[in-house]
């Protein structure tokens, strides 16, 4: 688990978007129990309600599942979806920002897709 | 359970301190209780757990009054703040009797964990609280109003004077006790931004009058500060609950309070922002002092 750290966001949509990461990097398996919405609450020092809201929205999403009595755990296929969901926003969560700023700067696309090729960035002068 | 207060007054001889205050508390909710110096926050504390009486209204748990109702006032406990001064009653008390007195009008006291925060917090038992630092006399407070055990228990500035690690200390220790008992709470501070995060609600309190009481994330999700090139800015902020709007050459910016439903999608020239709840606290609350 990451720390908390942006205002920018809803907690209840870091602390998603944290079990999610996790999800993704194998730091929580399938069919594993994922922490407790009262230890993610006395962890990052949060309203347990607010963790909750988080964790249901996993649950909403089928990344979740509950197993009465004993907790949350993470649904078999869960890391396929997440892939497949971040797939489908990358583009809006990273490339197009970039395009903007990138328009405004008065970088064209060649030059982008030349930093990406090379993994450089661009020394020349403007 | 829960605390009702219908239409509470308070007036201190010619000065109306609390202008008729309609409020519920809910059994298993840590409430944030929010309002500038003088905005009537103690005594509201204090009528609710009935140290005071109202000048006018009423104060219910399970729809019953509570004043001078024994059995009703066993489940409400107002930590307020310790007086330190030579003339009040705390003064020539060590620690340990201090302790020991809340022992006895508590009905549901909790020896064990009053003794163990005392020694988490290295509070010295033979001390007298006069010689106490403004610190650890919070912590005092602090340790009495969660061995109180009571449902409802109100803590009046609880972290003020605590360095930052006992502050952090504090909020865990609550939550941890909240979780485990499912208690209600209700905290005052000014130290607004690092205890946001514990409130599941926030009750702002301005010259007598509940301003807000909302659920802290529905809260900031429904506030946003929009900035950019004035008439874009204008387009989209027109028909919606706006305040503080600035204008500064060609740019403009406004803090927007969205309505049920509402939503706003920047467009070019315009960026939305987050914003925090000491922000919204200082907008909303703020008046003529705010430069």
């Amino acid at each position: 688990m990451q720390e908390l750290l942006n205002q920018e966001k809803s907690i209840y949509i870091q602390i998603k978007e944290m079990i999610e990461t996790d999800i993704l990097r194998d730091i929580l398996l399938e069919e594993e129990r994922v922490p407790s919405t009262n230890e993610l609450a006395k962890l990052y020092a949060i309203n347990p309600a607010t963790a909750a809201k988080g964790v249901n929205l996993l649950v909403d999403e089928g990344i979740l599942y509950k197993k009465r009595g004993i907790g949350m755990f993470v649904a078999e296929g869960a890391k396929k979806t997440i892939q497949k969901r971040r797939r489908e926003n990358f583009f809006e969560t990273y490339i197009q920002g970039m395009l903007t700023e990138a328009a405004s700067l008065g970088i064209t696309k060649e030059d982008l897709i030349d930093m990406i090729t090379t993994e450089r960035g661009n020394q020349q002068e403007v | 359970m829960k605390i009702e207060c219908r239409d509470v007054r308070k007036n201190y001889k010619k000065k109306e301190v609390l202008k008729g205050i309609d409020l519920v508390l809910e059994k298993g909710k840590i409430y944030g209780l929010i309002g500038r110096n003088g905005a009537g926050k103690t005594t509201l504390l204090s009528i609710l757990s009935a140290q005071n009486p109202a000048s006018f209204g009423n104060i219910l748990l399970d729809g019953r009054e509570i004043w001078e109702n024994a059995e009703a006032l066993s489940h409400i406990y107002f930590a307020r703040e310790i007086i330190t001064s030579s003339n009040s009653n705390a003064s020539g008390l060590k620690v340990k009797e201090y302790l020991k007195l809340a022992e006895t009008y508590l009905p549901r006291w909790d020896k064990d964990m009053a003794q163990r925060l005392t020694e988490l917090f290295h509070l010295d038992r033979k001390q007298r609280i006069t010689k106490l630092s403004k610190g650890m006399v919070s912590m005092l407070q602090i340790v009495v109003a969660l061995a109180s055990k009571a449902d409802f228990t109100f803590l009046d500035e609880p972290v003020s004077g605590l360095d930052v690690v006992a502050r952090e200390a504090f909020y865990r220790l609550l939550l941890e006790e909240f979780t485990e008992t499912e208690r209600t709470f209700v905290i005052s501070t000014h130290i607004i931004e690092e205890a946001a995060d514990i409130f599941e609600e926030v009750i702002f309190l301005h010259e007598g009058k509940i301003l807000l009481k909302e659920n802290t994330q529905d809260l900031l999700e429904h506030s946003v500060y929009v900035s950019g090139k004035t008439e874009a800015v204008d387009r989209l902020i027109q028909g919606k609950q706006i305040y503080c709007p600035e204008v500064l050459g060609r740019s403009k910016s406004a803090l927007v309070r969205l309505r049920e439903g509402e939503r706003l999608s920047g467009g070019e020239g315009v960026t939305l922002q987050g914003v925090n709840l000491q922000k919204i606290f200082v907008v909303l609350c703020g008046g003529e002092e705010r430069v």
